[in-house]
């Protein structure tokens, strides 16, 4: 059976999105509004943004949604998730936020394994900001703080890899792509179902970003697939 | 009640926010450099309109460490954001009105959706002493505002236009402007025939009227103005305060911070003496603040 | 009546738990108090002082100038209080701490208790403040023994759980101190 265009639980008066063309957002978002179908869990679900262009998100579903500041929607999340047990509470963020300013927030949720299903977004840069280097950013990347293509001699950042070993044993880690719908939906499955055994999820979502990688149809393809061979998508931590 | 460590203050301050969006009172509590990392929680309350209480232990800066007492936090819990500082703040002076004054923040944040500061200092939270706790807390019910049964709600912080957040600014402060004239609150003390009015605010405050009660004895015209709400703070009052009055003395534990406020308040008075005894991060005694005004008589 | 009593050791010395001890005591003795610590953020070793006000009518403010008592335990602490102290302070000091001539610039009544030697010698040396604490609350008469007692058991009822002994070393150090105490004065 084909599925609808958009899912249910999306706000229709909230369309067109303010997502560029070409954004990876969407196709995340789309994704796991399907998966918030399927559970037919709209009615019960809370959806915690960050900031950057996970923002924009603020008003994509039909579901409670409350907006939080740069790096923080992990740790609102864990107040709602706290305050309201019985609701699935899903916090939505970008690499820059989780990874950059909100590491620590990621650390603690992680290690204390707070019920609650991250998403993460990885662009491998800032990209509300005019597409700055990031902690994701691939070695030689062009961003517009590193217009010459980033001097880092570091590798980018693997967050699920990193959280992975202080993780409690039960807490669900992945990455995906946003080219793989049927992962997609998968994972965010998956990590939502270990929200309700009471255990952290992350997954994180590689994806593209055309506006600040100044790229083409065919040349974000292309990067993207470079990336793929850095970012290996699957699970990392948890039941295959 | 549940207890959370978490990992710093803006981690506390938005699980503050998430749990209070959960229907649930909640607080932190912090002073220093980590009350300024919660100003990043603080004003996201204060734009989608969230309860939040804050204690705030405040101690001797810009030192990081120094741990015993200041009034030097005044400023950035009134006006820390980077908004319009749309926030409530009550100033303790004393043990009973730390547990009195808690109650009432937890009443206000909850009755108007408002970040409430209780700005305390180093002496009040360490300090053992007696306190009535017979008052019964009649605090406003804590409703859920995500999950409230009625409608879906798409909560924001971020305005594409600066004519949008304008507009939300301009509807917020008509109404911060009504809510300000139903909790301002302050004591005027023996100010009515007061040639000299001394202006405090906190534990200072305290000291105070100490000093104000023995100069009185001695049959001097002496008064006290004291804000309980540094904001919103009650310029009214504080204007008719002065009415008689000659000198003020404005007395606390930071330089200038409180003193600003009360000029600004008393703006347009033009012949009145001003005083001032500053002691940034130190205590201030009753003995002190008696000498203080036994020179201005 | 409204006593002004000033600790003044370093951390570790166990100045907070002797304030603690001592205003739980009064409280239950009927009296109004008021107690401030007041010390850095070394746990050990820096100066560590306890205002303390004991009285019959409300305590407005936490902290004072002026000191009825002033209780010295350490070297390093005199510097701090030398403007708390007034001629009519009455200093109680540690002379096995330090010695009367390093307070001579204080002219007023003092009392000298070896309380650091005699407990290293008669007891433990753990319980050098309980000493302290015995002694300043003979020396201010109005604290009743019987809630003194109370006071400093239910403190150390932890420690007692651990080591029975605790118990009689603390006891055993606070008659010491009351004893020192009514031995000097003739009492």
């Amino acid at each position: 059976m084909s599925q609808p265009r958009l899912p249910k639980c999306v706000n229709k008066m909230s369309k067109p999105s303010n997502f560029c063309p070409g954004c990876g957002h969407s196709l995340t978002l789309k994704n796991l509004g399907f998966v918030i179908d399927d559970l037919r869990i709209s009615s019960s679900t809370i959806f915690a943004t960050d900031i950057g262009c996970s923002l924009l998100a603020w008003d994509y579903f039909d579901i409670d949604t409350v907006q939080s500041h740069h790096g923080r929607a992990a740790s609102i999340a864990v107040g709602l998730k706290r305050a309201l047990p019985k609701t699935t509470v899903i916090s939505y963020m970008g690499d820059g936020g989780g990874y950059s300013i909100g590491l620590n927030h990621l650390v603690g949720a992680a290690r204390r394994n707070e019920a609650i299903t991250v998403i993460l977004v990885n662009n491998t840069l800032y990209a509300m900001t005019g597409g700055q280097m990031a902690p994701t950013t691939y070695k030689g990347e062009s961003t517009s703080s590193t217009p010459e293509g980033s001097f880092a001699k570091e590798d980018p950042f693997l967050g699920p890899e990193f959280l992975a070993p202080i993780c409690h044993k039960e807490a669900f880690l992945a990455r995906t792509s946003v080219d793989n719908p049927i992962q997609i939906k998968k994972y965010i499955k998956k990590a939502i179902q270990n929200q309700k055994n009471g255990n952290f999820s992350l997954v994180e979502v590689l994806s593209y970003c055309p506006t600040n990688w100044k790229t083409d149809a065919k040349r974000t393809i292309n990067f993207f697939d470079y990336l793929k061979g850095f970012y290996k998508t699957g699970v990392i931590k948890g039941e295959q | 009640m549940i207890f959370l460590q978490t990992e710093d203050e803006p981690a506390a301050g938005f699980g503050v926010l998430g749990a209070a969006l959960g229907g649930k009172k909640s607080w932190t509590a912090t002073a220093a450099a980590g009350h300024l990392l919660l100003q990043d929680a603080v004003v996201a309350a204060e734009a989608m309109r969230i309860p939040f209480v804050a204690y705030i232990g405040q101690r001797g800066g810009p030192s990081t460490g120094t741990v015993i007492y200041s009034q030097q936090e005044l400023s950035i819990a009134r006006d820390g954001g980077n908004g319009e500082g749309l926030r409530i703040v009550l100033g303790p002076s004393n043990l009973q009105e730390l547990y009195d004054l808690t109650i009432l923040a937890f009443d206000l944040a909850w009755r108007y959706h408002l970040p409430v500061f209780i700005l305390g200092d180093g002496y009040l939270s360490k300090m053992t002493g007696e306190v009535d706790l017979s008052a019964k807390a009649r605090v406003v019910k804590a409703d859920p505002i995500v999950q409230n049964g009625k409608r879906v709600m798409n909560l924001r912080n971020c305005y594409s236009l600066e004519e949008e957040i304008a507009r939300v600014l301009h509807r917020e402060l008509k109404d911060y402007g009504s809510i300000a004239k139903e909790v301002e609150k302050s004591e005027v003390y023996k100010c009515t025939d007061a040639k000299i009015v001394v202006f405090a605010w906190g534990s200072v405050a305290s000291a105070t009227k100490e000093a104000v009660k023995k100069i009185r004895k001695d049959g001097h015209a002496v008064g006290l103005f004291r804000p309980i709400t540094l904001k919103p703070f009650g310029a009214t009052r504080a204007k008719q305060s002065v009415r008689n009055a000659k000198k003020i003395l404005i007395v606390e534990s930071a330089f200038g911070k409180f003193g600003r406020l009360v000029t600004e308040a008393l703006f347009g008075i033009s012949d009145i003496e001003v005083e001032r005894l500053y002691k940034p991060a130190e205590g201030i005694t009753p003995e002190e603040i008696e000498d203080k005004i036994r020179k201005m008589l | 009546m409204n006593s002004k009593i000033l600790i003044a050791g370093e951390g570790g010395q166990g100045v907070q738990t002797i304030a603690k001890i001592l205003i739980k005591a009064a409280y239950d003795s009927g009296k109004k108090v008021g107690y401030l610590p007041n010390f850095g953020v070394e746990q050990r070793g820096g100066v560590s002082l306890a205002y303390i006000q004991i009285s019959d009518s409300e305590i407005v403010f936490p902290k004072f100038d002026k000191a009825d008592f002033a209780i010295i335990l350490a070297r390093r602490a005199v510097k701090r209080i030398e403007k708390n102290i007034t001629q009519k302070t009455k200093i109680m000091f540690d002379n096995s701490i330090l010695k009367e001539s390093e307070l001579s610039d204080f002219r007023v009544e003092k009392i000298a208790i070896p309380a650091s030697r005699m407990a290293k010698e008669k007891l433990i040396p753990r319980v050098f403040n309980t000493i302290i604490l015995g002694a300043l609350a003979e020396e201010l008469g109005f604290i009743n023994e019987k809630d003194l007692k109370k006071s400093l058991l239910d403190h150390i009822a932890p420690k007692i759980k651990e080591r029975h002994e605790i118990k009689h070393f603390n006891l055993a150090g606070l008659d010491l101190g009351r004893k020192t105490i009514r031995d000097i004065s003739g009492r």
